[in-house]
This record gives structure tokens, sequence and C-alpha cells, in this order.
């Protein structure tokens, strides 16, 4: 009896490896099953995603997909790349870029730019999307907030070429003596501090777009959060806004130029920071564009999609903290950092992708010089890697700050994947050539810039965009008076060369001056320049007029259209 | 009554006789232990885990942090086998005269020298009416009509007709295309390409400076050279992955072995105090113990990172250490603290108590060893458990911070290149799950060893 109670169970240690994987087989069986189930439900009721697709024919709707949820759409404070996009389809200012960068008018119908003063003359057929005109009084009083120290703007300092605008900016001068003043409803009179030549080109950047006092007020401290929160002068505008999930964007009937503005809307249908979430949307056809990365380039080869580069017009460079307490205000040390550097093999190597350029200097290739391109006119500095200089520059350094032993250095970065394999790079790269500890510390977009500003740091990862369209915008960002000088870098020929590009308006004069402040910049190792930003995106080529930039809007679907669809 | 009147019993033999020999508990549990293959194959592949994390670098030898960027995300199984070459000549522009004729593309476009995974020239011959001209990169051969793949690099001038491609180069066949550009920078219709299959070139200076060929005046260029292996590949930085995962090897089972030990102590101690006093105060240390069990350990560590004021580009692991002992122990308190209450209402405890053993000693000699099955069961539980919060406190960026490598930070890296490069996300995910399963399957051994009650009585 016990006998059979016993041999009727097998005992617990019988054939172990068998037990093991037939449970093993079962497991995966059943992942396998819940897998093809999931996958048919989301088929069925479509779950997660709205049914659009890229391009939508019958409603001449465009489909896209945004990197981030603009923080707020208030033109007075912001500062990231997703608003400044949208706003440039959502609103107007003075004056717009055209397809090749041209200066266009917009709200101004026309203007007399002198040295020192200026007087603009609005359209009369502009009006918000309530009906109400847009009027200089528009402008004054967006730029007038944007300056008000209580905004707490970032970019306020955008608008200090205006008179008084720094002053107002700094609480040193009543929002009364604001250089900018509306004469009437549709003159707008500009005084400027000093002659600024590139005053034109800098009117189409966000912070200059107007605002409706009447309505922002009306909103009380709202404005901006919320699609029914604003009101729209430019060739969109937003219909709907569903926080961190979607934004669409409708042709704007009241746009005075609205002839030409051919889509009838355009759907920010996803909010995604991931490259290859955004590629699968695309591979599925339900957005029409998407960035590639050095890891999802071969995927687009094989898929045959056409890949299209962009520079995005932007400077990356690792910036050195200066601050006396910090080793890294040694110039020798400095130097032996830059000799040891590759920006080719940083470019070629850790970044692999095209569109990327070398960095030789702080601006970039497409910037305008005197005739031409002013890198063509101005090379910049010669660099090649040197390891055997840079470590006699590394022992001067040590001699010079009576260390035995290369100091261990805090490189300040971002927190994102890309980041910190660039970090890592510089880390192996800096111990193997210089024997350099390097201390990654990774850290939230706000929080570099803190880190950056109090100074807690030897070595960042930084870059630069830009934010008009001249020299200077690049030139002037080592000044001693450049509140994005973090790295409190200083010096007075600098600041002298980037005074007279300030004030001459000879373009050879204020070219020559640039020359002088790239070659400065490196023979004093202020900054390492280490690449030009570019990406590589897919594009779906049914959708045509679309302008990609470095400077303003992109990229700028406001005169996109559908190709007609043709059987092939 | 004589002598004889009494006679010693005879002592019995035979009566009772220990057909096998005595076993202690311990010598029993092995028994059982060796007997269960499961559980022994899992104790063999945690000393081979050892041995890889802590003999492994004295065998591999080659640097957890070199880096080799010639070739980043090397699959293990790639060609090795590289051409020598006298040293490489500076790279010239080719500028011909002002073209004539008609034709939208270039006749040919040709290889300068050798394609190499360091850099590809490419010369053609001007285009009539051309404003530059744009260079393609394609792993498939480019079709009329279709894209002709990446973008790789752009001339602004029709009589500079060469490009040097050194884009991440692979050993593999691309198709190169040029299409000459009109003014605004829209491509003709018709393109020339060539089929280019790079090859691994390495200069004789530069075998000499890594130590392939030790005298030049021997070799010869066109002489081939066997570069280094990697048995598991590269990373995206071209770091030898056996070498990185021995690292993180080291890593994960210092953590896993460490910690858990720590917290196991605590767990004891506190265990058998409350179970063995009961009363006051194994009430008011229960108490604390359910207190602890429902602290979230995430949000934990995320304060003891800032408690410790870890600097910048410092390590998470000795806050994890601390976290997770000060986190983890209720677990182990509970189990002792049960069977110390069995245990002490048993004769011998009773005996001993009689006999004037001290609470210390009752504790110390009877409690604690008697507890020591459930413990080492326990233990072995929690040290894939570890390992396993480690990888992934690791893989979400708060455990350790580079150059170190750890198998959960591995991952992380790989699973971005997880389509182009599996070996990347594969090897460190496999040693991950083997270690964990390995841990887990002895852990089921011993508890099935150490169960008195399924000892043997056959």
């Amino acid at each position: 009896m016990t006998d059979t109670l016993h041999t009727s169970k097998p005992p617990l240690t019988a054939s172990p490896g068998w037990q093991l994987t037939k449970f093993a087989f079962y497991a995966l069986l059943l992942c396998v099953a819940l897998l093809l189930l999931l996958g048919f439900l989301t088929e069925k009721f479509n779950v997660g995603a709205t049914s659009t697709s890229a391009v939508n024919f019958e409603k001449n709707t465009i489909t896209l997909s945004l990197t981030s949820e603009p923080p707020q759409m208030d033109s007075t404070r912001a500062t990231d790349m997703v608003s400044g996009m949208l706003l440039g389809h959502i609103m107007e200012g003075l004056i717009r870029y055209g397809p090749d960068n041209e200066i266009l008018p917009g709200v101004a119908e026309s203007w007399d730019m002198g040295e020192l003063a200026g007087t603009f003359y609005l359209r009369k057929d502009a009006f918000w999307s309530n009906g109400t005109p847009v009027t200089a009084h528009d402008f004054v009083f967006s730029w007038q907030t944007a300056l008000n120290p209580a905004t707490a703007s970032q970019y306020a300092f955008v608008l200090y070429p205006i008179k008084n605008g720094k002053a107002i900016n700094i609480g040193e001068a009543e929002l009364d003596s604001f250089g900018a003043k509306a004469v009437d409803d549709y003159t707008l009179s500009i005084e400027l501090e000093q002659p600024t030549p590139y005053f034109i080109k800098l009117l189409a950047f966000f912070t200059y777009l107007p605002i409706n006092k009447e309505f922002y007020e009306s909103r009380e401290g709202n404005y901006g959060t919320n699609a029914e929160d604003m009101i729209y002068n430019g060739p969109f505008h937003m219909t709907r806004w569903v926080h961190d999930k979607d934004v669409r964007l409708e042709k704007n009937e009241y746009y005075w130029n609205n002839s030409e503005t051919r889509l009838d809307a355009i759907e920010f249908g996803y909010i995604t920071p991931d490259p290859n979430t955004a590629l699968n949307l695309f591979a599925t056809g339900k957005i029409v564009l998407a960035g590639l990365n050095a890891e999802n380039i071969e995927r687009a080869l094989t898929e045959g999609w056409r890949i299209e580069t962009h520079s995005d017009g932007s400077v990356f460079y690792l910036g050195f903290n200066h601050r006396e307490e910090r080793p890294t205000s040694n110039l020798n040390l400095r130097k032996a950092i830059q000799q040891v550097c590759d920006p080719e093999e940083l470019v070629y190597k850790v970044l692999k992708t095209p569109g990327n350029i070398p960095g030789k200097s702080i601006f970039p290739v497409w910037l305008r010089g005197v005739n031409g391109f002013f890198r063509d006119e101005y090379p910049g500095p010669d660099h090649k890697r040197n390891v055997a200089s840079a470590q006699e520059y590394l022992q001067k350094a040590l001699d010079e700050l009576g260390l035995d032993e290369p100091p261990s250095l805090v490189f300040l970065t971002g927190d994102s994947a890309f980041s910190a394999k660039h970090a890592e790079y510089y880390q192996s790269m800096l111990k193997e050539k210089l024997g350099i500890e390097i201390k990654i510390d990774k850290q939230i977009f706000k929080q570099r810039l803190a880190k950056m500003t109090s100074g807690e740091y030897d070595i960042v990862a930084a870059g630069w965009g830009p934010d008009y369209d001249d020299v200077l915008t690049f030139g002037d960002l080592f000044t001693s008076w450049n509140a994005n000088n973090r790295g409190l870098y200083h010096n007075e020929e600098l600041d002298r060369q980037v005074e007279i590009a300030q004030q001459s308006s000879d373009p050879k004069t204020r070219m020559d001056a640039m020359d002088r402040v790239q070659h400065i910049l490196y023979e004093d190792a202020a900054i390492i320049f280490e690449y030009e930003r570019g990406s590589v995106y897919v594009f779906d080529d049914r959708v045509k007029g679309v302008t990609r930039r470095s400077v303003g809007t992109d990229p700028d679907y406001t005169r996109a259209y559908i190709e007609e669809e043709v059987d092939s | 009554m004589t002598e004889l009147s009494f006679r010693p019993v005879e002592t019995a033999q035979d009566v009772e006789k220990t057909s096998r020999p005595s076993l202690s508990y311990w010598q029993d549990a092995w028994l059982r232990l060796v007997a269960n293959k499961r559980a022994m194959t899992s104790l063999f592949v945690i000393i081979f885990l050892i041995l890889f994390a802590y003999l492994g670098p004295l065998v591999w030898r080659a640097d957890h942090t070199e880096q080799h960027l010639d070739k980043t995300s090397q699959a293990p199984w790639v060609n090795r086998n590289a051409i020598l070459i006298a040293e490489e000549a500076e790279w010239e522009d080719v500028v011909v005269a002002d073209p004539t004729g008609t034709h939208q593309a270039p006749m040919s476009v040709e290889v300068i020298g050798e394609a190499r995974t360091t850099s590809v020239g490419l010369k053609w011959d001007a285009v009539p009416n051309a404003a530059g001209y744009r260079i393609y990169r394609h792993i498939l051969e480019p079709k009329a009509g279709f894209p002709l793949g990446l973008p790789i690099g752009e001339t602004e001038d029709r009589t500079h007709v060469s490009f040097q491609d050194r884009m991440d180069i692979q050993q593999k066949t691309y198709w190169y295309s040029v299409a000459a550009v009109d003014e605004d920078g829209k491509d003709f219709e018709e393109f020339t390409s060539v089929e280019v299959r790079p090859r691994l070139y390495i200069t004789v200076g530069e075998a000499l400076r890594l130590g392939y060929i030790t005298d030049a005046s021997k070799v010869e260029p066109g002489d081939t050279v066997l570069l280094d292996w990697h048995p598991l590949g590269t990373d995206y930085l071209g770091r030898d992955m056996l070498a990185r995962l021995m690292k993180g090897a080291q890593v994960s089972l210092s953590i896993g072995i460490v910690a858990p030990l720590l917290f196991i102590i605590i767990g004891i101690l506190i265990g058998s105090v409350a179970g063995f006093f009961g009363g006051a105060v194994d009430s008011a240390l229960m108490r604390f113990t359910d207190f602890v069990i429902a602290l979230p350990f995430l949000l934990f560590m995320i304060l003891f990172m800032v408690w410790f004021g870890i600097e910048a580009g410092g390590s998470g692991i000795p806050a994890m250490v601390v976290a997770l002992v000060l986190l983890s122990w209720p677990g182990v308190a509970r189990l002792v603290r049960g069977e110390v209450l069995q245990i002490r209402e048993h004769g011998y405890v009773e005996a001993s108590r009689l006999l004037g053993g001290s609470n210390s000693w009752l504790i110390g000699r009877h409690m604690i060893p008697n507890t020591m099955g459930v413990v080492l069961v326990s233990f072995t539980f929690a040290v894939p458990a570890t390992i396993f919060t480690e990888a992934f406190l690791s893989f979400i960026g708060m455990g350790v911070v580079p150059p170190t490598p750890s198998w959960g930070a591995m991952c992380n890296d790989g699973i971005r290149t997880m389509e182009k490069t599996p070996h990347e996300l594969l090897f460190p995910a496999l040693f991950i799950s083997i270690t964990v399963l390995a841990f887990n399957l002895l852990g089921d051994g011993l508890r099935d060893a150490l169960d008195a009650r399924l000892r043997s009585r056959e």
C-alpha cells in the first residue's frame, strides 16, 4: 500500500534537467501565444495609436512627431527648439525667413532702417485669430514683457540691442524708457542702443514675436499654457493641445497671406524623444519625418528610404572653467588637452553620422563672410593631434601647478545616452594619452546650466546654436560681459575685437575682427572645437516644399504641400 | 557465592550494528546536494563564474578601459587579417580642368589606391554644368529611381572631383554613387556607382607600435598580420567585451555576496533576539521590522545617494550597499525569529538552561547553529536578487560610473545598438541570466538538502 503511494508520485529530484526543459518550453510557448494574442488585439482595436497616417490626401493633412512636449507657448519665455519650431508656424514677427533664408516682409510691410533707429510700417490686413488687428502695440507689449525682470525670460538678452533693453532687464530703467515705441497702431519706431548691423535678421527670432496685450491679460498668467489660452497671427493656429500626447495645427484663415498656406492641418500626433520609436512610426507610415542615429542608419538603407542630411547650424565644443581655483585656469594644461583632441576621430569614429563636420573654429561653415562664406575667406586655425607636444605642455602645467601627477578633472555633461558615450570617449582618451583622470558628471540640462553658472566643473560639453544669421551670434559668446560665458573666460584682446565687430558696419573690418577671435580662442585654448552638428533623417517625399534651416524655424512646413498621387 | 556465581554478562555482540557510517546533519545534506544534478551543475557554474571574475583577468590580459576606435562594435567573428602598408599618404584633392561635353553623370568613378577600413578615396571625371557633386554610400546595389543611400559628402565645385570617406567603414561591400548637383542643390537624374570592398590595412609604424611585428626590415608591404582577437567582440568604443565582462563580474559578484552577508548578519541578530526573548522585546522588534519592510527601496536608494553627498562622477556602489543592507534584513529576521521560537521549546535548550547556560550561550550555541539551514538557503536566494538589483540600478544609471563596467550598465549600452550589433547586449544579458539562474537553482537544491523532514531514512 505504502509502496504504491510512494511510486505514484515521481521523486522530487528525478531527472531535474528534463523537468526544467519542459517547464522552460511551456513558459516560452505561453509567452509566444500571449505576444500573438496581444498583437492581434492591438491590430483589431487599434490601441495606442490614432488612426492617422503620415500623409492624408483627403484631409490635406500631414502627421509628424515631436521630440518633447513644449513647456509652454509663451514666446517671451520660450527657450527650447520644439517651442521655437511651433511658434514659427503659429506666430509671425515683423519679418520672416523665406525658403532660401532671404528676409521677407512679415507683419511689417516695409521699413526704413538707419544705423541707430528705424521705423516699421505694419500691414493693415494682419489679424489675430480672434479677428482683432495686429498692431504696433502688440510688439511693444511683448518685448516689454520679455524684458520685465519679473518675467525672468532667459532670452531677454536677444532684445538688448534695442535702446534701454538691458537696463530695463536688470531693473535699472523704467519700462517707459524702452527704445521701441508705437507711434500709432501701424507704425513702430525703434531706437537702438548702438549700431547693430544684423538687427533686421534678429526680428524673426521668437522673442521678437508679438502678443496681444488684452488677450494676454485676460488669461491671468495662463497665457500660452493651452491651445485656447492663446491667439495666433501665423499661417497656422493651434486647435488642440493634449499635453504630453499631441498637438494639432490648422490653417489660420485670418492670416494675411493664407493663400500661400497649402496644407489644411499639421498633426503632431506623437511626442517621443526616442529615435527608434520615431523610426518605427515612420516605418509604419505614421509620420512624415524621423531622425536617424549611427545605430539605425543601416535599417534605413536596407528599407530603401531616402536619407537626407541637415546641419542645424550649431557648434559643439568643450568649455573650460577659467575660475582661478580650478586647474583648468592653467593655460598649459588646457593646451595639453587641446593638443590630444582630434575632432576628426570624434566625428568619424565616435559620432559616426554624416552631416557632422569636424570642428575647426567657433564659427560654423555656413556663416557669411565679406563676399562668400566666412570660413572660405578665413579658414581658421590649423589643428592636428600632437601627443608629444601635449605631454610637454602637461609637464609645464604640472610644474606651474606644483603637482606631481596630472589632476583629476570633472567633466560635466548631459544625461542622454549620447552624452555618456561622448564623455567616456574623452575619459579613456585623456587617461591613455595624458594620464588625466576624468570624473563624469551627468546632469539634466537645467542642472547643468546651474552648475556651469556656479562653476562646479572643469570641462563641460557645450554647444551653441545661432539665434540670428550673423557671425556675432557666435563671436560674442566668450566676451567678459556675455552671461553665457559661464566658464568666465576673460581676454581683453578678444573683448576689443568683438566691440569692433559690433560697432563697425564695414564687413571687412568686422570679419577681420572675427578672424582674430577664432585664433585667440584657439591659441588661448579657451575652448576646444569639437564638431558642427548635423543630422541625417528620413523623409516622406510625397510632401514637398518643406524648408530645413540652420537659423530660424526648422523644419518649416508653412509652405509645405502634398504632391498629387500619381499612379506609377 | 562463588566468583562463578557472578559472571559478567557477555556484551551483546551484533545486537545493534551500524550498517552505515553515522552522518552528521551537514554530511547528510552534502550527500543529498551531490545527488542533485541540477544543484551541482549550478554550483560548478558559480565556481566557474568566480574563477572567471577573479582569475580571468590574470589570463586574459586585455585592458577593459582601452579604446580601439578602429574597431568599434566589432563582432567576434570578424576577419582579423590586416595587410601591411607603408605610411599613409596625405590626402590631396583632385582638381581637373573645366569639362566639356553633355554627359549628365561622371563617366566613371574609381577608387584611389586601396579601399581601406580607415579611408576610401574616390575620384571621378568632371561633369559639365554641374555646380558640385554629392557622394552617396549604400550597402545594397543602387538602382535608378531609388534612393542612392547615405549622403556621405558633397563637393562644391565641378572641378573638384575627389572625395575621401572616413565615416565608420566596415569590412563589407559598399556601393559609392556620385551624382552631379545643379545650382539649387538638386541631384541630376543620372549617377555613376562603384562597388568597393574595403579591407583591413595597418601601417608598418602602427604594427610596430602595437607589437604585431618586431622588426620592420623583415616585413614588406603586402604581408598580412593577424590583429588582436576579441573573443566576444568589442563595444561601441572598441573596448574588449571579454575583459569588460570579467571586470563587470567582479563588481556584480562582490556586491552580490557582500551585501547579503551583511544584511543576513543583521537579520540573524535581530531575529534571534526577538525570538528568544519574546514578549515586549519581540513585538517591538517585529513592529520595527514591519516598518522597514514597508520602506520603498528605490526611493531610499536615491535618498542615500543624496545623503552620502556623492560627488560628481562618484560611484553609487557604497550608497547601494548601504541601502541594500539597511532595507533587506527584515526577511531574514522574520525567518530566524520563527525558527528560534520553535527551537527554544526543545528539550535540549531547557536542559542547557537548567545546567546554567546564559542567554548568550543559549543563543550562540543552540539557536543560531540550528537556524543555519534556513539562513543558508535565504542567502543563496539573496545573492541573485542582489546581483539583479545591482544590474537594474546600473542599467538605469544609478550604479557604477564609467569606465567601470557592470553587467547592467553594459546591457544599457548594448540595448541601443541591439539591432545592428546584438552581441553588445547579448553577452552581458546572458551572464546576468546564467548567474541569477545558477544561484537560484543552487538555493533550491540547498533547501531540499537541508530540509530535515526530507532526510534520508533508507
